[in-house]
């Protein structure tokens, strides 16, 4: 018996399936939308006003003490992050999801624990945990995975995934969150994605919701949803590609990217990835203009031109001299996002090194 | 390395095809969430009256794969009313469901990092423990659903989630894909792969 009737309740009715719904039917939710508060009581602002008219009366008598607290606390925070080895709290907690995850070389066998700044947070092959963060996110850690917090302040959270694979779901700012890998580093600018790295340090990511840049120095990927792209140690983000593509399309792509293939079989790869491509794997064509030989990037050019006409401001000399004004021009064009936001954030976290 | 993605999973993932979410395409539901999230955000009511009834049984699934059931309704209030407070910091509104479950995984993490100095959480639900009640059904239903609920509460939460989604809250596939921003090919996979590990424990 296939899936089909465990998938959308079509073809051949599976009995055990049946018998589950029916006996689990009970629990299913049935209770109506509640009469929510009015937007504006409960805006941010609004909370602030309250808390505001609460604390201004008691502030005057409470705070000398207050200053004199927090001036001992800053001594000895500052004493404390002075002293080797020690440790910088974070924002992050991470709970065991399975088995006993290792954070700092201690097992997290119940509750949460705070991953510090420094900090490496370990599964083996049978555990798995959770991380989150109130105002960046929440990270999905699997078995295998070995994870190091590098940077945790306001603005700017930045990971170190050494191997295994980590589901981040973002809702911080785009360019706030971003992920080391031994082959590229990955920019949060959208919200959901799975990134992998395997023992040899080469990784793949997949955007599921929104939109992820992948970079190694000059090197850079853009990857929207239901794109993958492959990275290698030496060579960085491969070419991105979605994966709803023809075999045909992504086995060609691969060959493509692949180290220390000849460029006859580099031109006979290129040859089967234009030929196949849809009007969506525009998104890989244009990744290919900075990547094909000279020789080759006329080809590009015209099929791509072919598949999303290039804007107006936009000549093929400046494409094939890879003018980056006119190529993000015509990347605005695909209709995955504007450049602008990648260009800002890259220069933003780049800084931030 | 594992991975949620095993083998045979790409050429699966490739093979599918998009299929119309149950009433609405993906599309189509990324553009009325568009709409009711931007009036939400003016003050709309109503819309996002609309936005909980759309939505309360994937928020509600969720819960119920993470924390005691008896807690479940009221962290569905929470989630939604955390939702609310927070709908101005959402960047992408077509994104709401994604965005939305994410908010509900974090609030049951966070009721856990509340709860565990106060209380120890039974290793296996019953009925009575649990506060499980299948409305309408006598004391030997209730049982079964509260053992059936604990079963598929032991699996790993990548198969515990959309297996709670389709079984108990009854949506398809394709519409547990659309509602939580996942692809259709891992909510398949693990659908799958999730029915196939909880036959076994049940024959057990």
């Amino acid at each position: 018996m296939n899936d089909d009737y465990l998938w959308d309740g079509s073809g051949e009715p599976d009995p055990e399936v049946q018998k589950l719904e029916s006996a689990l039917r009970g629990l299913r939710h049935n209770r109506p939308a509640p009469a929510f508060p009015e937007i504006a009581e409960i805006t941010p602002a609004g909370e602030r006003s309250r808390l505001l008219t609460f604390l201004l009366p008691r502030f005057k008598i409470a705070a000398l003490g207050w200053a004199a607290v927090l001036l001992i606390a800053s001594v000895g925070l500052i004493l404390y992050r002075m002293k080797p080895g020690a440790v910088a709290p974070s924002e992050w907690s991470v709970t065991g999801v399975q088995g006993a995850p290792r954070l700092g070389g201690n097992a997290i066998k119940a509750g949460t624990a705070n991953l510090g700044v420094g900090q490496v947070l370990e599964t083996d092959s049978v555990s798995e945990a959770s991380m989150i963060a109130e105002n960046t996110g929440e990270i999905r850690v699997e078995p295998g995975t070995r994870l190091r917090l590098l940077t945790s302040r306001s603005g700017r959270k930045r990971l170190s995934l050494e191997r295994g694979v980590i589901q981040a779901t973002i809702w911080a700012a785009p360019g706030e969150f971003v992920v080391d890998t031994p082959s590229a580093v990955a920019v949060d600018l959208g919200c959901i994605y799975t990134l992998t790295v395997d023992d040899s340090g080469d990784g793949l990511l997949r955007t599921t919701v929104g939109w992820v840049g992948f970079k190694l120095k000059d090197h850079e990927s853009f990857i929207p949803a239901g794109a993958a792209c492959p990275t290698k140690k030496k060579t960085g983000p491969g070419t991105p590609y979605f994966e709803d593509a023809s075999p045909a399309f992504r086995n060609a792509l691969a060959r493509f990217d692949q180290a220390g293939t000849s460029a006859e079989e580099r031109a006979a790869a290129l040859q089967v990835v234009l030929a196949q491509a849809r009007p969506r794997d525009a998104l890989t064509l244009w990744h290919l203009l900075a990547r094909v030989e000279e020789s080759d990037r006329s080809r590009v050019y015209e099929r791509l031109e072919q598949l999303v006409p290039a804007p107006a401001e936009v000549t093929r000399k400046g494409i094939m001299t890879l003018d980056r004004q006119m190529l993000d021009l015509w990347w605005n064009e695909l209709g995955f996002g504007d450049a602008s936001l990648w260009r800002h954030w890259e220069r933003s976290w780049s800084e931030d090194r | 390395m594992a991975s949620t993605w095993g083998d045979g999973v790409e050429t699966l993932a490739a093979g599918l095809e998009v299929r119309a979410v149950t009433g609405a395409s993906a599309q189509e539901l990324e553009s009325d969430d568009f709409r009711l999230v931007d009036a939400a955000r003016q003050g709309d009511r109503a819309a996002f009256g609309r936005l909980y009834d759309r939505y309360a049984r994937m928020v509600h699934g969720i819960l119920l794969g993470r924390v005691p059931p008896c807690e479940v309704d009221d962290l569905v209030h929470d989630t939604f009313l955390q939702a609310l407070r927070q709908l101005h910091t959402l960047r992408d509104s077509t994104r709401f469901g994604a965005w939305l479950a994410a908010i509900t995984r974090n609030r049951a993490n966070d009721y856990h990092r509340r709860a565990v100095v106060e209380v120890e959480l039974p290793e296996n639900l019953s009925a009575e423990g649990a506060g499980v009640s299948a409305s309408g059904s006598a004391p030997d239903r209730d049982q079964e659903a509260a053992d059936l609920l604990a079963a598929i509460r032991e699996l790993p939460e990548t198969y515990r989630e959309p297996l709670l989604l389709r079984l108990v809250e009854g949506m398809t596939g394709p519409e547990i894909a659309a509602r939580t921003g996942l692809t259709s090919g891992s909510v398949r996979v693990n659908l799958c792969r999730g029915m196939q590990q909880l036959r076994e424990r049940l024959s057990r």
